[in-house]
């Protein structure tokens, strides 16, 4: 999984907050929740020590000890109830003390009696050792004889419990919201992140040569719909100035023609018309020559600007690339000779391409051209067409002996007027545009063109193009045969 | 200069539509030069009533005339005279528009820049086509083509020569006297593919040289520098 998708990243947040929230809550809660318990409890302590203390305690002249102690007994059950309850006389003497409660929650003979009685009524936690804590409400009940102390308590124990379970549901809780709240984050970012994916896909697809697509817009009004839009929109602008770019460099081809028909012709002219003169003659070829190559690349500029406007095409058919590549080595078997380089050709089996041929025929001319030209005498050139159907591509590779080209220079050399070694290769008569036609032609038939060099050991051009669909076929019949 | 292929006859008249006047100047010099009679016509509405009002032995049309461009011209021009030679030149070579010209009625085609004697040999082409008989053996000074068999002799000795050698040769005696140039050759004895990307002419020319010139004292083949050869009797300065 990738951490840095953006999907990741808000499933990560989204938990987190999650998990803040739930932690705060749950501390809130838990503080809230002891609080009231306390709270409530406290004051039914205090409440039933104020109707202790009002009915029985301020009364204990009239009504005699003996039949106070009686009543509270009999009343408020302590024992059974667990409850704590016990009454002090003005001079600190136990009047009543309850037993020991029937759960044996604590032991109230073990609860100290406050040193002084107090002026007003108090809650206080007492732990004696050994059992539960008490909370106690203490209060002063005025009496003719003086002040008694009435104290009444129950253990926190129960409360105490509901806390604790509290705590451990939630904690057994905390992970699973966790989870439940992680996968809906996951989900939601999905969801939300689909259309993202659909344009990422969308504009992988696009390149120089399908600018006139676009991207599917998604009619929902939100972000997505006006990334979609604007992306369109940058596509088109896109478009417009590659377009722009391809016309200009046809309308400028277009344009220098004129001249160079009109140079050309005069010069020629001009040539028949010095007979005699043999300086002259040379000098005006010279020019010629020169404006020959000029014409060579406004042509092969015009040529690289009409493949670029995809109308490389003029027409497709089916035909084996093993066949063409061996006639045009063979066609050109002599210019190799010529420089003492061996020309090897291995096109075993049929390789059904579909295209124009023609160009086709101009992508192996141009490729063997260049390895020849870049080939020391006594070197070898070999072009080799094979399928590999497991790729669905017919290769075409043509490697020479040559003086390579160095790594830095790998990168460029499909590029328009690119030459590695500029002096070199005008002695030798190239543009520098013979290669970016291959790659141009290439393209436009759905392929592409590679290399791969080691200075002072050679150059290897690969062309890989989409094999003809019924290449599985033909294939196999010169095998058979 | 000898001309095996000089079919011109003197009264041979063409008609030249070109509005740059500059092209239309060098190309009405050199046809004149090659003894046509040249009329010159500068915008498409001219062109086509020189067209009507003449019966031309061929037309020269450029596709981007003014008032009426060259398409329109050479479709009114066929429903008068389906039969004239149109040659189409054109600063613009995308095959969309080849096609329509061919459709409406070109005969051939050609892309600016040009060399003239490319025009000249094409024009020429035109004006032999139909009843014009290729004979079938090519002859210059001691130089023999034989058509038929496929056998070249010089001097009587027999020499034997690869079949691109032989197509490189057949075109240049083909036009003896005439320069063709690199352009032209590889379009013809090879195709387009190779066109300005090699010196393959110039190999095969060598290789022809070493068979068919260099064991004789007279040279037949010759380089116009900047140009490119041609193959003649008479031996320039």
């Amino acid at each position: 999984m990738n951490t840095r998708s953006i999907g990741f990243q808000l499933t990560a947040w989204y938990a987190g907050v999650i998990a803040v929230v739930f932690l705060l809550l749950g501390g809130f809660m838990y503080l809230g929740m002891k609080h009231h318990l306390e709270k409530s409890l406290r004051e039914t302590q205090a409440k039933r020590a104020g109707v202790i203390a009002e009915t029985l305690v301020a009364r204990v002249a009239q009504l005699g000890e003996e039949h106070v102690i009686q009543e509270i007994r009999e009343s408020y059950a302590p024992e059974l109830n667990s409850r704590f309850i016990r009454v002090t006389r003005p001079d600190s003497t136990v009047l009543y003390v309850c037993g020991v409660p029937a759960d044996l929650s604590f032991d109230p003979a073990k609860v100290p009696v406050p040193a002084t009685a107090p002026a007003r009524a108090y809650a206080r936690v007492e732990s004696p050792p050994d059992s539960e804590s008490l909370l106690i409400v203490t209060g002063p009940v005025p009496t003719a004889t003086g002040t008694f102390r009435i104290e009444v308590g129950a253990s926190l124990g129960p409360l105490q419990a509901v806390l604790r379970e509290w705590l451990v549901t939630f904690t057994l809780a905390f992970p699973l919201l966790l989870a439940v709240a992680a996968g809906g984050g996951w989900f939601l970012a999905r969801r939300a992140l689909e259309p993202v994916r659909k344009i990422i896909h969308g504009t992988e697809q696009i390149s120089s040569h399908n600018l006139g697509e676009r991207l599917p817009v998604p009619r929902t009004g939100d972000e997505l719909e006006r990334l979609s839009t604007a992306l369109n929109q940058m596509i088109a602008r896109l478009d417009e100035a590659l377009s722009h770019n391809r016309r200009f460099m046809a309308d400028a081809s277009h344009e220098l023609r004129t001249p160079l028909t009109i140079l050309r012709g005069e010069l020629e002219t001009m040539l028949q018309q010095t007979d005699g003169a043999p300086e002259l003659q040379d000098r005006l070829g010279s020019v010629l020559e020169e404006v020959e190559r000029l014409a060579k690349i406004v042509e092969n500029l015009f040529a690289l600007s009409r493949l670029d406007a995809g109308e490389a095409q003029a027409e497709s058919v089916q035909f084996d690339l093993g066949q063409l590549a061996a006639t045009t080595a063979e066609q050109m078997s002599l210019l190799a000779e010529d420089k003492q380089v061996t020309l090897n050709c291995l096109a075993p089996r049929v390789v059904s391409v579909e295209g124009d041929r023609a160009r086709l025929k101009q992508v192996v001319v141009n490729l063997l051209d260049n390895a020849v030209k870049y080939t020391p005498p006594g070197g070898s050139v070999t072009l080799s067409v094979v399928a590999a159907p497991n790729l669905g591509k017919a290769v075409l590779e043509v490697a020479d002996t040559g003086m390579g080209i160095p790594t830095g220079a790998l990168p460029h050399v499909f590029e328009r007027f690119f030459r590695v070694d500029k002096a070199r290769s005008r002695e030798l008569g190239g543009a520098g545009i013979g290669l970016s036609i291959v790659k141009a032609i290439c393209s436009a038939h759905g392929g592409q063109v590679e290399v791969a060099s080691e200075e002072g050991r050679g150059a290897r051009f690969r062309v890989l193009l989409p094999l003809a669909e019924t290449a599985e076929e033909t294939k196999d019949k010169p095998n058979a045969g | 200069m000898s001309r095996p292929d000089a079919v011109v006859e003197h009264d041979m008249r063409l008609l030249l539509a070109e509005d740059d006047r500059k092209v239309s100047d060098f190309v009405a010099r050199g046809l004149r030069a090659e003894r046509f009679a040249v009329d010159l016509a500068f915008d498409g509405q001219s062109a086509c009533e020189f067209a009507t009002s003449f019966q031309y032995d061929a037309i020269i049309l450029d596709l981007m005339l003014p008032v009426l461009n060259g398409t329109e011209v050479l479709k009114r021009i066929r429903r008068q005279h389906p039969e004239v030679p149109v040659l189409i030149l054109t600063a613009k070579d995308d095959t969309a528009a080849k096609v329509e010209n061919f459709e409406a009625g070109a005969d051939d085609y050609l892309t600016k820049p040009f060399a003239f004697a490319e025009l000249a040999v094409r024009v020429k082409a035109l004006l032999r086509r139909g009843p014009v008989a290729r004979s079938s053996t090519l002859r210059v000074a001691d130089l023999e083509l034989d058509r038929l068999t496929q056998q070249v002799r010089r001097g009587g000795t027999r020499i034997e020569l690869t079949g691109k050698e032989y197509a490189l040769l057949e075109y240049l005696m083909a036009h003896a006297g005439r320069v063709l140039s690199r352009t032209m050759i590889i379009e013809h004895v090879w195709d387009e593919s190779f066109e300005g990307l090699t010196n393959i002419v110039d190999v095969y020319v060598r290789h022809l040289r070493a068979k068919v010139d260099d064991p004789f004292p007279t040279k037949l083949i010759r380089t116009v520098r900047g140009v490119g050869y041609s193959l003649s009797e008479c031996t320039p300065v």
